[in-house]
């Protein structure tokens, strides 16, 4: 019982089963980025017909990396890379403090190795620095090793891949996200955390041509029940806010109106509407109206729809649609000075304003995620760029010494180091009776 | 300044172009001589080429690393310089016989492409835009030269013993061990590639990962990659299995160059 527990261990944390799993996973995601994701099923059937579209939605392909095979995938990488450095952390301790012990050197049988005269020369040419001299068995012994660190290569990269997993599933699934938006001084709650904001500021710097540069946004951040002092801050692209625990970010822009609605010509209810969103005539349920589009500088194209010529609102007009308990009754393009009359009602536009959006996100995590990819990068560091190496010399009879060498990354380029090192060293020739090179 | 590296970049090409005949006559004729010039064109090539991206910075007035053209551009340069590196390093100048035609099919891709200098959008305003892409590019060439190596470890078998080509190649274990310098390289450049693009993301859109197609193929590339450099541990995995890997993982690479780009919009549709 216990010895298949350990059988299954092994292979769970085994370099098979890993190349497995990162054999379907990138299967798997090269086949789901071929595939538009988070689309509806009427889509997909639309597209490719039902019979695909139902193959889709039997595996989730259409949110392919938040499936559950795809996390279960991650999950068993997850658990092997956790076996792994278990299995492997006490060997490689082992391994680390008997890198340099002389009697253990003495017992390795590595593939380089030489009879040279003087061993003291070969170390310099070996990058190994001065050698240390000691007496084993009755026998002198120089030796020196460098690179020790990269032993823990592979296990620092493995804890960084599995930290930024962790992290990064957890962010996910913990995370809260919330959207603010809104025009030049309105207040807009904050999701459910009770602050409100405030745009106090919004700006589009544009280059000579016209060319948008960059946006920004200074808005106030205020407890909805007064409870803290406000706090202001500024957000634009690539430089986003952290305000209370939230991180703030520019995330796009658009135009806004204000619309108005009157009853009989007394004016009923008036508010902002960003491209997009929809009014509810709060008199009349069922009759909502829905700004599609609002165009700064109107002109119609024909064949090509309704434009905008530039940014600047000098000849605004309105896109809309009116809806009536759900069924589209109406859709045109309104004028500044025109009204939208339904029965009793008139709907107006006016006052068109680019939008600023802010995306809001808590997530705790974060910088876990980021430390794990770093640590990651470490590991790969350390694994493919520091050689743990380790030379030593023994001596035998005649004023010869046995030069050894050892590393286990550098194949058959240390190998002709090695045997470049043994000739500054002064490989013995067959007259000493002794091999004359590498054997 | 963008006239100058207008003459600059077809000054590279027939630069480029002279090499790798240069290195073709030095297997044809079998005379090292051509060998040694080749190696000095392709030097001389790549200080052109150096001298044509700083133009082109200049001229645009920030980092030439943001449309296709620069791109490319910059791919065949990292190519040109990891591969002079190799055969510097490793006294190979037979690897630019190999290295020297993909070189020039990348300049020549670039050439293609849309020169116009287009300001940028907000999202790419930032610091991090450099050492994203300039990262790419050291990773994409070294892919490319451990793709070539891999081609040459392939056909290792088939050249004659004792012939000019068998002196000139290394054997195939040396072969192998210059194909993982040149993977490694690669992998720690394609990290430092995918990190840096994660944190400027975070910044600009507010997540590491998005899963965007660009995104999801270097992740796909990664793998391959980090699976190559597991495989080549395990017995009868090196050698040849290794190098076919290695050619997967460059078909991979150039996927998520061009294939993403042409084929699967996303946020990195304008590279």
């Amino acid at each position: 019982m216990r010895n298949r527990f350990h059988r299954i261990v092994r292979f769970l944390g085994s370099m098979r089963f890993a190349i497995v799993l990162l054999a379907v996973l990138a299967a798997a995601c090269a086949a789901a980025s071929t595939l538009t994701q988070g689309q509806s099923y009427a889509w997909y059937a639309q597209r490719y017909g039902e019979r695909t579209a139902a193959f889709i939605a039997a595996l989730d392909l259409d949110d392919a990396f938040h499936s559950p095979w795809f996390i279960v995938l991650s999950a068993f990488l997850c658990l092997d890379l956790l076996l792994c450095n278990l299995v492997r952390v006490k060997a490689l301790i082992r391994r680390t403090r008997m890198f340099a012990e002389p009697g253990h050197l003495l017992s390795l049988t590595p593939e380089c190795s030489a009879w040279v005269r003087q061993p003291e020369k070969a170390f310099p040419h070996l990058n190994m620095g001065i050698p240390a001299q000691s007496e084993t068995d009755g026998k002198s012994m120089l030796s020196a090793v460098r690179g020790r660190a990269g032993l823990w290569g592979a296990w620092v990269c493995h804890l960084g891949i599995l930290l930024l997993i962790l992290f990064f599933s957890l962010g996910q699934t913990l995370e809260k996200q919330y959207t603010v938006y809104g025009v030049l001084g309105q207040s807009m709650a904050v999701g459910s955390t009770g602050y409100i904001a405030t745009i106090d500021d919004f700006r589009i710097d544009k280059s000579e041509s016209g060319f948008v540069e960059q946006y920004t946004t200074r808005f106030t951040l205020r407890d909805a029940n007064g409870a803290t002092t406000a706090q202001s801050a500024q957000v634009s692209v690539n430089h986003p806010a952290r305000l209370r625990g939230m991180k703030f970010f520019q995330n796009s822009t658009g135009w806004a109106a204000k619309a108005s609605v009157t009853k009989n010509g007394e004016p009923l209810q008036s508010q902002w509407l960003c491209a997009g969103e929809y009014l509810e005539v709060s008199d009349k349920p069922g009759l909502t109206v829905l700004l599609s589009a609002v165009y700064p500088d109107y002109i119609f194209v024909p064949g090509a729809g309704p434009k905008s010529l530039s940014d600047s609102p000098v000849n605004p007009a309105y896109l809309y649609s009116v809806y009536y308990n759900g069924q589209l009754v109406g859709m045109n393009v309104l004028m500044q000075s025109e009204e939208l009359t339904v029965d009793e009602y008139a709907v107006s536009f006016s006052e068109p304003s680019p939008y600023t959006l802010l995306q809001v996100k808590q997530n705790s995590f974060s910088l876990f995620a980021l430390l794990g990819g770093l640590i990651t990068a470490v590991g790969l560091l350390l694994a493919l760029y520091v050689q743990p190496v380790r030379v030593w010399a023994v001596s035998g009879q005649d004023g010869l010494w046995r030069l050894f060498g050892e590393n286990r990354k550098g194949g058959k380029l240390f190998a002709e180091a090695f045997a470049k090192a043994a000739e500054k060293a002064q490989i013995s020739t067959p007259e000493d009776g002794k091999p004359n090179a590498e054997d | 300044m963008l006239k100058i590296e207008n003459t600059l970049f077809t000054a590279v090409m027939a630069v480029y172009f002279a090499s790798m005949l240069l290195y073709f006559c030095f297997i044809a004729f079998k005379k090292d001589g051509f060998a040694r010039f080749a190696v000095i064109a392709q030097a001389a090539g790549l200080a052109l080429h150096t001298l044509a991206l700083i133009c082109r910075g200049i001229g645009a007035g920030r980092l030439p690393l943001t449309n296709q053209y620069e791109f490319a551009t910059s791919f065949a340069w990292g190519l040109s310089l990891v591969s002079l590196v190799f055969i510097l390093r490793f006294r190979f100048k037979a690897l630019g016989a190999f290295a020297a035609p993909v070189t020039f099919l990348v300049i020549g891709y670039a050439a293609m492409q849309s020169k116009e200098v287009r300001e940028l959008m907000p999202a790419l305003r930032s610091g991090w835009l450099g050492l994203h892409v300039s990262t790419a590019i050291i990773a994409y060439g070294s892919f490319g030269v451990c793709f070539v190596l891999s081609l040459i470890f392939l056909l290792r078998a088939r050249v004659q013993q004792g012939s000019f080509l068998d002196q000139h190649l290394p054997d195939r274990e040396k072969l192998d061990a210059i194909s993982y310098r040149a993977s490694a390289l690669g992998l720690l450049f394609l990290t430092f590639t995918i990190l840096s693009g994660a944190i400027w993301a975070e910044r600009a859109w507010g997540s590491y990962w998005s899963w965007d197609p660009k995104e999801t193929w270097s992740l796909v590339t990664w793998i391959v990659y980090a699976a190559y450099l597991h495989l080549r541990l395990r017995r009868g995995w090196q050698g040849r299995a290794a190098a076919v890997f290695a050619v997967i993982g460059f078909i991979c690479v150039m996927f998520t160059y061009i294939g993403v780009n042409t084929l699967l919009p996303g946020v990195h549709s304008y590279a």
